[in-house]
């Protein structure tokens, strides 16, 4: 620890307003202040302060996201490996998997770190922690299969056009993340969309789409013969409920597990860092409108209609993005009752999109985007409500 | 809790939050020697134009006026020992930040009209109003929303005499009062002359259960820090907007204004507590206005690892150890500085680390913890978290209402219920971007203050 110390001191000269590098001082402060916190202290009352700051609040989303991530590399390796008719045991799979996730969160981190770096340079200001949950969540939003090159656009999109064009952290409306997942999805639709394959290919280190079994559960469900349910088509094809909640289908690399989004959920609620409002009000909507589509579903209308509702729960992305996305604070509205509404209309939307456009089996995506977009609205509305009711003091 | 009259009307306040640090004063009182010095510290009251009436080297008593407010030269502040005057020393742009008063042992006073319990209820209220402000004390009565000096010539909808202080670390009413139950009646005396409504609060904090005690007080107040503030009281028991400037007393100066009307002469005792991790002794202190802090917390040499915070924890000032006590304090806390690069900071388990979030493991611990100055963290762009509603007291919004403010979006910033606020602190502590909201929300309320009312108030 000295050791480290020491470095910093010698090398802060070279950042400071008459060093080489004074241009790079942010990038110096966000790795200084990763190891130590400052020694600073207040300048105004009060004169003690919560121990909690960003890295912190950070740090418990990025403990909350882990088991998702740990499973997804192991997901992705055992599907890998099916695929290839290898041997699938536990290291086997992790290993695989390693291989081919840890590529796509690196490109991740690394592109997206270099952008903010260069708006942080350029704008004099300090390096935002909230990149390190972006550039985290944004991979396992990903299908395996994507090539390294299509991650670093992603990730540049939503740093670049979802947060640092509208000021940085804290005044981004759109979730960066999903910013760029949405970009993605419609430039490069095929890969995307979830009708292809979604299984690493063995192969190669750029992995391709192999020609092999295995269609993600919501890709079999836009399949689905009109005279069958989607619960018997998800059956047949061996996706059974407890299988789509534990996980263990080919997927998005993180959301696949509806159960480990879950425990992230409990970690999150628990610690008071994402607002249990948003995600029960997610719930409370995708189920609200799975029953009223079952009731007024016929035998003619699509057989998403009559899907029991809590399949929709463990389906596709919701559960991770209701988890992860929904709950960013900075573009999720600011007030309590806003909170439940903004959930809620996520889970609707999510179900609507699923099931008036099956094209887009990932509403979710959709319905969270849409949402930021209301979330100042919905905020601005509850605050009128609220200043009407207070006694005036001027 | 013997607080348990039931014509005690129940106030109860949702949000708040009381911070466990380690360093709470024994319920145990320690007279102290007279000082060598004493102080005034101008700088250290709010609003006021001081104007000097004293030169160094000039001779004084106690309760000779030291300055006058050139907004009203009525409004004087005395000198809190009699002596000499040994310095008086300016800060930028003049500002006066002390006034120092060598102490002989004589202890002569200077006279004012005393006054018997018949005189109290026979003399009209402006000849008492005017006993006060003679006697140097008008300044112990504050006026809301903006805490300036209470207007003499108004007639406030009410006053508000505030017991107790939740906030870390303050003299317990129950020690203050001790054995001064006539005196305090007296003040209350003077006091309902002064308004038609008297409102006397404690907290549930409180135990005192002396008669005099219970039977002045109309309110008890439920809650956390700060329920027991006297604009979060008036933010939940007001009506309408016509009660906003009520002016509010501390209980311990209600004991300072009956002296002096009483007595005569200008009081300045003090019951002053001294707290923190770091003060040698954690005690109630019975001493005198302006003493020195070296006096209060002796022995205090390892002045760069400690911080000084006079009046309480959240809403004090930091202060030099060998400056003094200001007009309006009764405590200093003595916390580790904690001016230390911590090394891995964010990701260790925290048991110890005192957080209102439960984000450390911290949560599990109930014991006082140990709070330093640090600022635990930097300055970074405000998240939305929403962390800062759910502490106000008086249910400002502050996350958006700062942006307001920084909107210069006046006419909403007033509408959030800026002038509501009291400056507790809360939000600025449990931001986890370190956003200096309060002292935000502060500077506009001054600023509106200045350019707006004041050219209305105190002038006479
Ligand atoms: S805005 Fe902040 S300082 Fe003002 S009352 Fe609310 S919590 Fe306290
Ligand atoms: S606590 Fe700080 S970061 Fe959170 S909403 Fe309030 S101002 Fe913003």
């Amino acid at each position: 620890m000295k050791a480290i110390r020491s470095l910093f001191d010698t090398f802060r000269k070279h950042f400071e307003e008459d060093g080489r590098l004074k241009k790079l001082r942010p990038l110096f402060d966000a790795t200084e202040s990763f190891f130590f916190i400052p020694g600073d202290v207040p300048r105004v009352s009060p004169h003690v302060r919560d121990s909690i700051d960003l890295k912190r609040f950070m740090s418990v989303v990025i403990i909350a996201i882990l088991p998702t991530l740990l499973w997804g590399i192991y997901n992705t390796g055992y599907h890998s490996l099916l695929a290839s008719g290898r041997d699938t045991t536990l290291v086997n799979a992790l290993t695989r998997g390693m291989y081919v996730v840890i590529p796509i969160v690196f490109v991740s981190y690394a592109v997206g770190f270099f952008w903010e770096v260069v708006f942080a340079t350029i704008r004099k200001h300090p390096i935002s922690e909230g990149f390190l949950v972006t550039g985290l969540l944004f991979p396992l939003t990903l299908p395996p299969t994507v090539p390294l090159w299509q991650v670093a656009m992603g990730v540049s999109f939503g740093v670049v056009i979802g947060k640092e064009i509208f000021g940085g952290t804290g005044r981004n409306f759109l979730n960066p993340a999903l910013t760029g997942r949405a970009f993605l999805f419609f430039a490069y639709p095929a890969r995307m969309s979830g009708d292809a394959v979604w299984i690493a290919s063995g192969a190669t280190a750029a992995p391709t789409v192999d020609a092999v079994s295995g269609a993600t559960p919501l890709a079999c469900t836009t399949a689905t013969n009109p005279a069958q349910t989607i619960e018997t088509a998800l059956t047949e094809a061996g996706y059974t409920f407890a299988r789509l909640f534990e996980g263990q289908y080919p997927g998005s690399i993180g959301g696949t597990s509806t159960l480990l989004c879950l425990i992230g959920a409990i970690v999150l609620i628990v610690t008071g860092v994402a607002s249990y409002r948003i995600i029960a009000g997610g719930v409370i909507g995708v189920l609200v409108t799975g029953f009223l589509l079952n009731m007024v579903s016929t035998g003619s209308s699509s057989a998403w209609f009559s899907l029991n509702p809590f399949y929709h729960l463990v389906m596709g992305g919701f559960a991770f993005g209701i988890t992860y996305m929904a709950t960013d604070p900075v573009s999720a509205p600011g007030t309590t009752h806003s909170k439940w509404i903004y959930g809620f209309f996520i889970g609707a939307l999510t179900v609507l999109i699923r099931v008036v456009n099956p094209a887009y089996p990932e509403g979710i995506m959709m319905a969270i985007l849409f949402m930021n977009l209301f979330a100042p609205l919905l905020d601005t509305i509850e605050i009128r409500l609220r200043l009407s009711k207070r006694i005036p003091n001027v | 809790m013997a607080l348990s009259l039931n014509h005690m009307i129940p106030v109860s306040v949702k949000n708040g939050y009381d911070i466990n640090c380690e360093g709470k004063p024994l319920s145990e009182v320690l007279a102290l020697v007279p000082p060598t010095h004493v102080a005034l510290l101008p700088e250290r009251i709010p609003y006021i134009k001081p104007r000097l009436l004293v030169k160094t080297g000039g001779r004084v008593k106690t309760g000779t006026p030291l300055v006058e407010d050139k907004r009203n030269p009525d409004i004087q502040f005395m000198s809190p020992g009699s002596g000499i005057i040994e310095s008086i020393d300016f800060g930028p742009r003049r500002v006066i930040k002390k006034i120092v008063v060598k102490c002989d042992n004589e202890e002569s006073r200077e006279r004012f009209d005393s006054h018997s319990e018949q005189d109290i209820q026979n003399i009209p209220a402006k000849r008492l109003v005017r006993a006060i402000m003679k006697g140097g004390l008008w300044a112990l009565m504050r006026q809301l929303p903006f805490r300036d000096i209470a207007d003499p010539e108004h007639v406030p909808p009410a006053i508000f005499v505030r017991l107790e202080n939740s906030e870390p670390f303050h003299p317990e009413p129950d020690m203050y009062l001790d054995g001064r139950a006539d005196l305090f009646q007296y003040g209350m005396n003077v006091l309902h002359r002064l308004a038609d409504r008297v409102f006397v609060y404690a907290g549930s904090h409180s135990h005192a259960d002396s008669k005099t005690f219970q039977e002045n007080v109309t309110h008890c107040v439920k809650g956390k820090y700060p329920a027991d503030d006297p604009g979060v009281f008036l933010y939940h028991i007001k009506k309408g907007s016509d009660e906003n400037q009520s002016w509010y007393i501390n209980g311990q100066d209600v004991l300072l204004v009956a002296a002096l009307l009483k007595n005569g002469t200008y009081p300045v005792e003090r019951m002053v507590t001294v707290a923190g991790s770091m003060a040698s002794r954690g005690l109630h202190l019975k001493t005198r206005m302006g003493v020195p802090v070296s006096h209060l917390v002796p022995g205090s040499s390892e002045t760069d690892k400690s911080r000084y915070i006079a009046g309480g924890l959240l809403h004090g000032y930091a202060v030099d150890p060998d400056s003094y006590l200001g007009f309006y304090e009764t405590s200093i806390t003595v916390i580790p500085k904690g001016n230390e690069k911590e090394f891995f900071g964010f990701a260790r388990p925290g048991i110890n680390k005192p957080s209102y979030s439960k984000t450390f493991l911290s949560v599990f611990n109930n014991r006082p913890l140990i709070m330093d100055s640090n600022m635990h963290g930097e300055e970074r762009a405000c998240i939305n978290c929403g962390t800062c509603t759910t502490v106000c007291p008086v249910e400002i919004l502050p996350q958006f209402t700062i942006k307001a403010i920084l909107a210069d979006e006046l006419e909403d910033a007033l509408a959030h219920g800026v002038l509501d606020c009291v400056e507790c602190g809360l939000c600025s502590y449990v931001c986890p971007s370190k956003i200096e909201i309060c002292d935000i929300l502060k500077t506009f309320r001054q600023n509106y203050y200045k350019e707006t009312c004041e050219s209305h108030t105190i002038i006479i």
